[in-house]
């Protein structure tokens, strides 16, 4: 009996030493719906092989949100340890002077890692200098999704989506005279449609490169290039072509339903879309004017951000955890499962070969549209402000008015220029 | 004190410390904190803190935007507290009346109270969908003219203040009922042997009688109007269409905690303190002195 009571002790204190030698580190994220249950999964697996850490992920709402908590909880102490913050928080983290670059951590922790296996235009826009400062995870661009049911009922060619905006004109107006639709076209994220719309182009958004040579000190509209974006988009919304479907992700389930037959959104509303639609969905490149110069689309989505000031034992815990996402298996998982990227090009290879894109086509566009785009110019890689959320909800309101007709195009954006470029001029104050 | 508390000097201060603690740590410390704020400008991190005086309340008055702000708020209490109360209490009416099943109206009116303003939030926001919403069709069916609450700023502020005003109305009814059951039904008999038609005595004895009823009322809808509609904001319009629904504490939400410029929305914070406070004090010394207390 004696001998039974000491082994129980024995085992507990073995298992309070287990528990002890476990490193637990939190992860503050921004996925909501279908996309919580796949990370959510990825999570589980880890800790699972992973015995002697725990990753405890935590939603802390939208984007926006999950930046503004992280920030406070930084200036109290109780921030976690590493963070899903959105592409247009990049510049603010990178001035943050709260996180370690994630090129650093390797070295840190005595390890080498090759960097050159993630995607280029990832890489690229997350990228300062040569260095890569957060971790690729979530990346997307914008698409546009049609639906290919209303297409034929128009008597158009489902497999024949619009290439330029006259087309989408032309169709716009086919398929409303047809009967099919009372509104053809709507966007998700408008304020990112924008800044998508300039790259494809090859135009800057901001000076010194874009924000990326140095900080910026100006936007670059209203130039003729922004106002012809605004002026198409309005007289558009006139037509009754355009409906305007607010922030983020709002306008899915005026598409999904089938009361607009075009989309412009983000390549990780794809799996979502495909399931709830009860029709054939179609995807193609952006849209785009015939008589202007090629760029390519932007990098969206979210990046992993590494708190500095923490053990290293727990820097070894994040480190671990970054690997395993970029594992080709979780990456591919990743990928099925919400639309976004896979991030690496082993998990590109294997998803070729295993024949998935010519099974789902549609997971294959967002990825064509950005690879074959020019990478070569800071209009095309990408856009990087310090007050870049402020600016955003600039650009919207200002969109918003314009369609309203409460302001012409160009006083539209002149008003949102003179907020914006405030906004620049503060932030420079701040930070050198 | 020592009067009520004979031999306990100090037994008073004790027993109302806790509150006086709980108003410092709560209430004072961080008015003075955003009085301080609003002197300085922050880097989001609180890395580089600059000395500005008084530019980020320059920035307030010099922009258009808080004049507008301003006056979209005033919009808004107005529809929310003059159409809110007007409805309360042509129901209140309706459903104090000697009818069958007057239990049953009277829960149906004040249940709407009982929904959290997100929930309030997106019954409206879909109901007003401009691709799906039910209340789109049905206007559009009626009066050939489609409506966008995401793009078009008076729609927009139009519904925002009827959800508004609607999810308060359980709460107004509920006191109106009580006030008009302590309405003796002598006076309105009496006025009705004078030969006073219905109108008339409504207007000249009910209405008179409701006042402290009504005097809290709009104190109340104040404060709702001004800050508690908050998150029906939030999730119904987020400011927009181009600041169309951007009310002056939703401005202030957004300022510093979407856009990041903390000090410039205590600057804001402490404007509205002023004038809420001046709102508080015009209020309790007119509005409820001249209220009908007595019988």
């Amino acid at each position: 009996m004696k001998r039974v009571v000491v082994v129980v002790v024995l085992a507990v204190l073995v298992g309070v030493g287990l528990a002890q030698g476990k490193t637990t580190v939190e992860f503050w994220h921004a996925m909501s719906g279908s996309r919580l249950k796949v990370l959510e999964k990825i999570v589980a697996d880890f800790n699972a092989a992973h015995p002697d850490i725990e990753v405890r992920p935590v939603f802390t709402g939208t984007y926006e949100e999950t930046l503004t908590k992280f920030i406070a909880a930084y200036r109290t102490g109780t921030a976690p340890h590493f963070v899903q913050v959105y592409e247009v928080g990049t510049q603010t983290m990178i001035d943050s002077n709260a996180i370690i670059p994630v090129y650093q951590i390797p070295g840190m922790l005595g390890e080498t890692w090759d960097w050159a296996q993630y995607v280029r235009p990832i890489l690229l826009y997350y990228s300062v200098g040569d260095n890569l400062w957060s971790f690729p995870f979530n990346s997307s661009t914008s698409i546009l999704y049609y639906n290919k049911d209303h297409f034929r009922q128009a008597g158009l060619d489902p497999n024949k989506p619009p290439t330029t905006w006259d087309e989408v004109y032309e169709y716009g107006k086919r398929l409303i005279e047809a009967g099919v639709v009372t509104n053809v076209l709507s966007f998700g994220w408008p304020d990112w449609q924008f800044e998508q719309q300039l790259a494809i182009h090859n135009y800057l958004y901001a000076d010194n490169g874009n924000g990326r040579a140095g900080l910026a000190t100006k936007v670059t509209w209203p130039d003729p290039f922004s106002v012809k974006v605004f002026t198409t988009w309005t007289r558009l919304a006139r037509e009754g072509i355009f409906l305007y479907g607010g922030p983020e992700y709002n306008a899915n389930s005026a598409f999904t339903s089938g009361k607009i037959s075009m989309l412009f959104q983000s390549t990780s509303s794809l799996d979502s879309i495909i399931k709830t639609a009860n029709f054939e969905v179609g995807t193609s490149f952006l849209p785009r004017f015939s008589d202007e110069p090629r760029g390519n689309s932007v990098v969206g989505g979210g990046s992993l951000w590494v708190r500095k000031g923490q053990s290293t034992a727990e820097l070894r815990a994040v480190w671990e955890f970054f690997k395993y996402l970029s594992q080709p298996d979780v990456d591919i998982y990743w990928h099925k499962g919400t639309g976004y990227f896979p991030a690496t090009n082993a998990a590109l290879k294997q998803l070729m070969d295993e024949g998935w894109f010519a099974q789902s086509p549609n997971h294959l566009t967002a990825f064509l549209q950005i690879l074959s785009g020019r990478q070569d110019t800071a209009a095309s890689i990408g856009v990087r402000l310090g007050p870049f959320v402020e600016i955003r909800d600039y650009i919207r309101s200002a969109l918003e008015k314009a369609l309203a007709g409460t302001l012409s195009p160009e006083a539209a954006l002149a008003e949102a220029a003179a907020k914006a470029n405030r906004a620049l001029q503060e932030y420079r104050s701040l930070v050198k | 004190m020592e009067a009520r508390f004979p031999g306990h000097r100090l037994l008073p201060y004790i027993l109302i410390f806790p509150s006086i603690a709980v108003i410092i740590v709560f209430l004072v410390v961080p008015f003075v904190q955003a009085v301080q704020q609003s002197f300085y400008r922050t880097s989001p991190f609180g890395t580089t803190t600059l000395f500005v005086g008084l530019d980020n309340y320059a920035q307030l008055f010099s922009t258009p935007e808080y004049v507008r702000s301003l006056l979209t708020s005033v919009g808004f209490a107005a529809l929310v507290i003059v159409g809110g109360l007007a409805a309360s209490l042509g129901i209140a009416v309706l459903v104090t009346r000697r009818i069958r099943g007057v239990g049953f109206y009277q829960v149906a009116f004040i249940w709407t109270y009982a929904l959290s303003p997100a929930v309030a939030g997106i019954i409206w926001a879909l109901l007003f969908d401009p691709a799906v919403g039910l209340g789109t069709y049905v206007l559009y069916r009626i009066t050939g003219y489609r409506i966008n609450m995401l793009v078009e700023g008076v729609p927009a502020l139009l519904i925002a203040a009827a959800a508004a005003a609607w999810n308060m109305l359980g709460y107004n009814i509920c006191f109106y009922i009580a006030g008009l059951q302590n309405v003796p039904r002598e006076f309105e008999e009496a006025a009705r042997v004078d030969g006073a038609g219905p109108w008339r005595t409504f207007w000249r004895i009910t209405f008179p009688m409701l006042s402290p009823t009504t005097a809290f009322l709009l104190f109340v809808n104040m404060i709702y109007a001004f800050f508690q509609v908050f998150g029906l904001i939030d999730i119904m319009t987020q400011g927009g269409p181009g600041g169309a629904t951007e009310i002056l504490v939703y401005k202030l939400y957004r300022d510093g905690f979407i856009r990041l410029r903390v000090n410039f929305a205590s600057a804001q914070s402490v404007v509205l303190f002023l004038m809420v406070a001046a709102m508080a004090l015009f209020q309790l010394r007119v509005a409820t002195r001249r209220a009908v207390y007595s019988r």
